[in-house]
């Protein structure tokens, strides 16, 4: 059984490509249950975010699972299926939890840190787990996915520092004033980012937004979808005097705000410091006012220098990030492996009951002068050497179960006793502790380890 | 007992030690469970000051303020206590890397000066003067910890001014926090350090003290005092700049090291025993 991941994201697809793959909630979790229902998985998850469509799967035979999905991928983007190959990539083993880790980790995504993907895996989990997609493997796995993106939000700083220009003129500006409360800013000019770093600041709790343009329509526009309100040009002074932050992108030649206007609004606002962001080119804000008291002045240059330093510092912290997702790998390993065990000790003891039975069954005859007591004895007897021939390969395989070779002792257990697996291993939706065949329990530690981890399923 | 002391001193001192270099780590490493680990330190060092400080007291028999063993740990103990008192009950966060190697250098000053508990010299065998002596520890570690805030926000300001704040953004406290803790931390030192002086003033002409307003700590206190009392004045009127205040507090501050390290040693009069 191994889990298989193949898909496209912001690395291998263009654009165009992510659009046409991409899924909405109700699309990723059909995709998901067809799958299921046409027998290439006994567990499938489906994720689609804008930087990445891609299917989990976990079956016997990974590479008929891959195929499956591909199809599938092929079929909803309306390409053939060589047309779409070259844009996947695909991890089997080891390899695709080690991609999932990355992914929830962030490490994988456009902006490295972004904290939106660990939310959107979380829905992707929720709604496949809903439908019934998901069982004993994909619970355990995605929550531990979960949690190790959580583990590297906290133990790293990998989502720390602004890595865009309108981010880092926030961030500067908190520095300043610490907390946004009744502070004002002032717009002067429309542009892109002038909007983009307004509607940061409202995120962060800025109510007070003030846009004035030579235009007043201009103004008035932006305002309203700002959500502030439009002031006219010609009283640029007194604007000043009540704005905290001054955000300024108009398309003027020459300075719009000089170090004497500043010098005036400042007295007129008791010398409360103001923060200058200048995203024009040409400047809009005299250099100069930087040398005023309680005045900051960033340009664009400034903030491109900022954004450049976080970003090396997040590529510094991906590496720590890389290391944890190897360390989750291992522990999630161990219990992968050690889930194989389970059913095969189940199976064992299964069909050794089965043969056990048969011979009584068979001698039934000849023992037709016992009487129910003595009969009752030899049924007795002969559970008892049974039980007693696999009470060592049991205590054996458990103390294998989540080593490296694991597997060795399950293949050789499966071919010495020839045990068939019949049908998917863990069921669908079933419950956790429920193994392949059903019949016998698992042993008791499993158990618990099982149940221990599906108590929050939600 | 003092051997005891002594022990509890050092678990103090390492703790303290252990949690400016977490702090440290923090503030480049960005982990932001590091702010919890070092606070834990540092309230296990409080505790094991405290013992320190108790145990020291009970081998003496006496309130443990005399001599620059016993005073420079209660200042220590004071700054940490504010230090706390400020991180746990308000908004202001993260200053604990600046107030620990405060408390660490008061410490290693207090280690060197070490001196066996001694007995009370007759003329501080008085209720007035251990009043005095405690109430003027707290206002100190309130004013110290004023300094420390004020030296950050300057250099802060310069490096905002100069572009240059790179690696520490989001990680030091923001200039309107540290001038709330400016304004905050006198708010409650000077109302100490008044009192302070007065239970002072009322024991010198209570005892006849000649001449006591002519010794030097005398005096420098009475202008620390009016370099705080001139602070609250301006920040209240409101339309001074964060920098005139903060280097209003560094001059008190300077002023406060200048008493603690040079009049009580060597200038003072009267003032001697704190040695």
């Amino acid at each position: 059984m191994l889990v298989v991941v193949t898909g496209i994201s912001h690395k291998t697809a263009s654009l165009e490509l992510r659009g046409r793959l991409a899924l909405d909630e109700g699309g990723a979790l059909r995709v998901a249950q067809e799958l299921l229902d046409g027998g290439a998985a006994c567990e499938a998850l489906a994720l689609s975010t804008c930087n990445r469509t891609e299917l989990y799967l976990y079956g016997r035979d990974s590479l008929a699972a891959r195929q499956a999905a591909v199809e599938r991928l092929a079929q909803h983007a309306g390409m053939p299926v060589g047309e779409l190959e070259p844009s996947l990539y695909s991890y089997s083993g080891d390899a695709a939890i080690a991609h999932l880790f990355r992914v929830t980790s962030s490490l994988d995504s456009m902006v490295v840190g972004e904290a939106q993907i660990v939310a959107q895996m979380k829905a992707a989990y929720q709604q496949a787990c809903e439908g019934g997609c998901t069982s004993v493997v994909f619970n355990r796995l995605f929550r531990h996915a979960l949690e190790v993106g959580k583990r590297v939000r906290t133990e790293t700083a990998i989502g720390e520092r602004p890595v865009s220009v309108s981010s880092a003129a926030v961030e500067l500006a908190l520095q300043v004033f610490g907390k946004f409360k009744d502070h004002t800013v002032l717009i002067v000019g429309a542009g892109e980012t002038s909007e983009l770093t307004a509607t940061h600041l409202k995120a962060h709790g800025i109510e007070n937004i003030l846009v004035t343009n030579r235009t007043f329509g201009a103004a008035e526009e932006l305002a309203h979808r700002v959500g502030g309100r439009a002031v006219p040009f010609e009283d640029l002074e007194g604007h000043l005097a009540a704005a905290d932050i001054v955000i300024s992108s108009t398309s003027a030649p020459h300075y719009v705000i000089t170090r004497e206007r500043v010098e005036r609004s400042l007295k007129h606002r008791r010398h409360r410091p103001i923060f200058f962001i200048d995203i024009a080119v040409p400047r809009d804000l005299d250099p100069e006012i930087n040398r005023v008291r309680n005045a900051y002045l960033y340009d664009i240059d400034d903030l491109q220098h900022v954004v450049e330093q976080n970003r090396g510092e997040r590529e510094k912290e991906a590496h720590h990030a890389e290391r944890i997702v190897e360390e989750e790998l291992r522990s999630v390993n161990n219990w992968l492996r050690s889930l194989e065990v389970v059913p095969t000790i189940a199976m064992l003891r299964d069909a050794v009951e089965q043969i056990r039975r048969a011979e009584l069954e068979r001698l039934g005859g000849k023992l037709g002068d016992l009487s129910d007591e003595q009969r009752a004895q030899v049924d007795m007897l002969t559970a008892s050497i049974v039980n007693k021939i696999l009470h060592m390969p049991t205590v054996k395989m458990k103390e294998v179960a989540g080593s490296q070779e694991c597997y060795l002792y399950v293949d050789a257990v499966r071919t010495l006793f020839d045990l068939r697996i019949n049908g998917s291993a863990p069921e669908r939706g079933g419950d956790a502790a429920a193994g392949a065949t059903g019949t016998a329990d698992p042993p008791d530690a499993t158990v618990h380890h099982l149940r221990g981890t599906g108590t929050d399923n939600a | 007992m003092a051997h005891a002391s002594v022990i509890f001193f050092w678990l103090a001192f390492l703790l303290y030690g252990a949690a400016f270099a977490v702090f440290l780590y923090y503030l480049f490493s960005r982990r932001s469970a590091m702010n919890s680990v070092g606070l834990a330190l540092v309230v296990a060092g409080v505790a094991c000051q405290t013992a320190a400080i108790v145990l020291r007291g009970v081998s003496a028999g006496r309130v443990p303020v005399v001599g620059a063993y016993e005073s420079l740990n209660m200042v220590a103990w004071s700054i940490v206590l504010v230090y706390l008192v400020l991180e746990l009950f308000t908004r202001i966060k993260a200053v604990g890397l600046y107030v620990m190697p405060i408390v660490l250098v008061l410490l290693t000053v207090a280690l060197v000066e070490y001196k066996a508990p001694g007995g009370l010299m007759p003329a501080l065998r008085s209720d007035i003067v251990v009043l005095h002596v405690i109430v003027m520890f707290v206002a100190i570690g309130c004013l110290y910890v004023v300094g420390g805030a004020a030296i950050i926000y300057l250099v802060e300001e310069a490096l905002l001014k100069r572009h240059r704040l790179g690696g520490v953004l989001g990680r030091l406290p923001s200039l309107a926090t540290l001038e709330k803790l400016v304004y905050h931390a006198t708010l409650l030192g000077l109302p100490f350090l008044t009192m302070g002086m007065v239970a002072g003033i009322i024991r010198a002409e209570t005892f006849n003290v000649p001449h006591w307003w002519v010794d030097p700590l005398v005096l420098l206190s009475l202008g620390a005092w009016a370099v705080y009392l001139v602070l609250l004045w301006g920040r209240m009127r409101a339309d001074w700049v964060g920098s005139r205040i903060a280097w209003l507090a560094i001059t008190g501050l300077v002023v406060l090291l200048v008493i603690r390290f040079a009049a009580v040693p060597y200038l003072s009069g009267f003032h001697t025993y704190g040695g």
